[in-house]
């Protein structure tokens, strides 16, 4: 049995969960066996201190409705690839642009930047007036680069 | 093949075919990495990001009533729907609900939205097959609505018809007028465009037992919408749970146990004519009121604060649309987050596409019905 820390609703009145994130994975694999069949999205929130990444679930059959969060102090988060195959892209978006790892992805690679970006965009401390430029090597892999070159 | 490179075999025997992301049929900027045995598909990686904007992150920097025009250009061809996801998420967290009025009045532009995306899908399906004569039909269909959506509100594509608490403008007796001569004319247009595919021998053994999806899979991928329901799931989020006044009109929604190709196909066309039903019921129970809340005038727009957290979901032509909004008590989100729904649907394309030919593998993300200004945002 996976200990709940915190148990509240949400402003549109749907059940929030908080566990620790050692318990995440046991959780999702208890919830799913309920008929919590669909996660509908991942989503990871930079709290400024800790990172936050909240799971929504749904159950199709008796139309319930729940949202687990659970938050990291190292940017390490378990992953649920192993108990829900969609959230193999959704961790690659959070990972690429929030830059939350999440341990035990097979394939946590970035999803829309190339490997090469530096930084994770949607961090409150992120600079987004440092332009970063997009090219093409001989492979015909992207990479991101500070240098304009030739521009357009 | 145009924007095509083909490798050298590697120790199977494969060869690395690079399709897109300048290719015809992948409707936008897709590129696939495809593994080919001969003319068989081993396997495909999908390549995105070509498009990416980060809107998420573009949307914390404005004021809540500044993020509606990015939304319009998640879903390009079918912008109203992509609105009222928004505003199902912003009206919740800053406590400003419509005027009944409204609701109908949204009720009626996304419906229109949802035909004006499906066209756009029917004729650039046709297109991946090799029929060029359906494109034209839908798309004059297609302009039919998009003059509907001019008369609403100056604008044909990324509409910005909708802000919070309301619409921009009131619905008078001409723009009623013509919606009602529009759904007159259109199911008799729409059997014709069926007609076209479903009589054609070619189109039916492209699509018949092709690109097979099974229930199970699709709910483990996160597949939602025509797709799923194509598969056999009953799942749409204007049933499961009602936004709007949806759980006040009179439709049904379609579901097919084919899982196919042409399930996917069927599953659109009669979502289609459901519209139409809903529309018809809709425009007749236009109540009288205001046309947008008192509490959200223009003046007081950019003052709006929201505190806390909402997730609201809304069936858009592509499948379930989310808006997750965080707002710390400010004039600007603090965190938004949006799950398109082509971006999960794109995710079961490896899985489909694998041990078919290549031509089906056109066929299949066909089906899928890509927009890339939602996958990438």
């Amino acid at each position: 049995m996976v200990e709940i820390l915190e148990e509240s609703t949400g402003k549109d009145g749907r059940r929030v969960l908080k566990v620790a994130k050692e318990d995440l994975v046991q959780l999702m694999k208890e919830l799913k066996g309920q008929g919590f069949v669909h996660l509908s999205l991942i989503t990871g929130i930079d709290r400024k201190d800790r990172l936050e990444v909240v799971y929504h679930l749904q159950n199709l059959e008796k139309n319930e409705y729940i949202a687990v969060k659970t938050e990291t102090l190292d940017e390490r988060v378990p992953s649920v690839t192993s108990v829900f195959t969609s959230a193999n892209w959704d961790e690659r978006e959070q990972y690429d642009l929030m830059g939350i790892v999440f341990e035990g992805h097979p394939n946590l690679k970035r999803l829309f930047l190339p490997e090469s970006w530096v930084g994770h965009p949607l961090r409150k401390n992120y600079d987004i007036s440092k332009v970063q430029y997009i090219n093409m090597d001989e492979n015909g892999e992207d990479y991101a680069t500070f240098d304009p070159g030739d521009g357009w | 093949m145009m924007g095509s490179h083909i490798s050298k075999p590697d120790e199977h025997g494969w060869v690395e075919l690079n399709m897109g992301p300048q290719h015809p049929s992948t409707h936008g900027v897709l590129r696939l990495k495809v593994k080919l045995d001969g003319e068989i598909v081993k396997e495909v990686e999908p390549v995105i990001g070509y498009l990416h904007r980060n809107a998420e992150k573009i949307c914390e920097l404005d004021y809540y009533c500044d993020s509606m025009i990015y939304f319009d250009r998640m879903d390009y061809v079918g912008a109203m729907n992509m609105e009222v996801g928004y505003l199902e998420a912003a009206e919740k967290l800053l406590g400003i609900p419509p005027p009944e009025r409204v609701q109908w009045i949204r009720v009626v532009m996304a419906e229109l939205s949802r035909i004006a995306s499906h066209l756009v899908w029917a004729g650039a399906f046709g297109l991946d097959l090799g029929m060029l004569t359906p494109f034209f039909y839908c798309f004059v269909e297609r302009e039919k609505v998009l003059r509907i959506f001019v008369e609403a509100c100056g604008s044909r594509q990324e509409t910005n018809y909708m802000s919070i608490g309301g619409v921009y403008q009131d619905f008078n007796d001409k723009l009623v007028h013509d919606i009602l001569e529009f759904t007159e004319q259109f199911p008799k247009k729409l059997d014709d465009i069926f007609n076209a595919y479903v009589k054609n021998d070619i189109f039916i053994s492209r699509t018949k037992g092709i690109g097979i999806l099974e229930p199970e899979v699709a709910l483990d991928y996160g597949v939602t919408g025509p797709m799923l329901r194509a598969s056999g799931v009953d799942y749409d989020v204007r049933k499961a749970e009602p936004y709007l006044v949806y759980d006040k009109i009179n439709f049904d929604v379609p579901v097919s146990y084919k899982k196919d190709n042409l399930a996917r196909f069927l599953v659109r066309f009669e979502e289609m004519r459901q519209a139409i039903k809903i529309i018809n019921q809709a425009v007749k129970k236009i109540p009288d009121g205001p046309y947008f809340n008192p509490k959200a005038k223009k003046s007081l727009m950019i003052r709006l604060r929201g505190e806390g957290e909402v997730y609201a979901r809304t069936e858009s032509s592509k499948g379930e649309f989310g808006v997750y909004l965080v707002g710390d008590g400010g004039v600007k989100p603090y965190r938004v987050r949006v799950r398109s729904p082509s971006l999960k649907n794109l995710s079961v394309l490896p899985y489909l596409a694998k041990d078919q030919m290549i031509a089906d593998l056109v066929a299949i993300s066909g089906t899928i019905d890509l927009v890339f200004g939602e996958v990438d945002r």
